[in-house]
């Protein structure tokens, strides 16, 4: 797997992860230790671009799931029962981390598994970097 | 006429195990569709046996491809402790990820992306699941 780093500018500072591979567990670790040292170094809103990754599994969900917390807790914001109860009520969105551009399959997985229930999902890059705010 | 594959426990042979079944089901003549749900479903169960079952250590996993009229059909050996993953209490999708049971989401990915799963202990003592997709 292979990730590429760009900065775009919206109403805030995004951090734009390319990532071309497959997300599983032979890989997943890279994807965490590039995620933990962009927020150490000040990344706030994070981007992941998708297009290219025709698979991922549990393990790279549950990677995503890891980067959502980390960028979570940097921002502050609602506690774990008030993040519960948006999740169930369909209130709460992840105003830091979002995707854009999954495949069919991989968007596919991502509901299965409800990651989409606080993670937007994009189909341009250009309206997912003016998202964030 | 069936493949065969046969892995040491170790995530770094899951990339080996994607092409297998991505080449092995092409050549069998399945539709894109189905084979991309079966190597979702196949990377999660021997991901599973190599985490869970063998613990990280030591240990064979042997893969075997066919199909049967309309589908296809993948079965995974393995001579880690007995387990029935089937067993596996489905997921709480609004249970955080991170506390969600290990494996848990990796099981609920395979029952999503195939029509069938079913295990068992083959009279050698092995653990034996066999997962079913319909081309």
């Amino acid at each position: 797997m292979e990730i590429t780093v760009t900065q775009a500018q919206g109403k805030v500072p995004v951090t734009i992860f390319h990532i071309v591979g497959d997300i599983a567990a032979d890989t997943s670790g890279q994807l965490e230790t590039q995620a933990r040292q962009a927020i150490e170094s000040g990344t706030r809103h994070l981007l992941l671009d998708l297009s290219q990754v025709p698979f991922v599994s549990s393990y790279g969900i549950r990677t995503i799931s890891q980067i959502f917390t980390w960028l979570r807790d940097r921002e502050g914001g609602e506690d774990d029962a008030a993040l519960k109860k948006g999740l169930n009520d369909g209130t709460f969105m992840s105003c830091c981390l979002k995707i854009v551009n999954p495949s069919k399959r991989v968007r596919e997985a991502l509901s299965v598994t409800g990651i989409d229930m606080f993670l937007e999902m994009h189909n341009d890059m250009d309206k997912a970097i003016a998202s964030f705010n | 006429m069936y493949s065969r594959l046969s892995i040491s426990a170790d995530v770094k042979n899951l990339p080996v195990l994607r092409h297998f079944i991505e080449e092995t089901g092409a050549r069998l003549e399945a539709n894109h569709e189905a084979i991309e749900c079966l190597i979702q479903a196949v990377d999660e169960a021997v991901t599973n046996i190599i985490i869970h079952g063998y613990r990280g250590g030591p240990g064979n996993i042997a893969i075997q491809m066919d199909r049967e009229e309309n589908a296809l059909i993948v079965s995974l050996r393995d001579q880690a402790p007995h387990f029935d993953p089937t067993q596996i209490p489905h997921s709480d999708l609004t249970e955080s990820l991170e506390h969600r049971q290990s494996g848990g989401m990796g099981m609920h990915l395979i029952r999503h992306f195939t029509d069938k799963v079913a295990y068992q202990v083959t009279p050698e003592g092995s653990n034996e699941l066999t997962l079913w997709k319909k081309v």
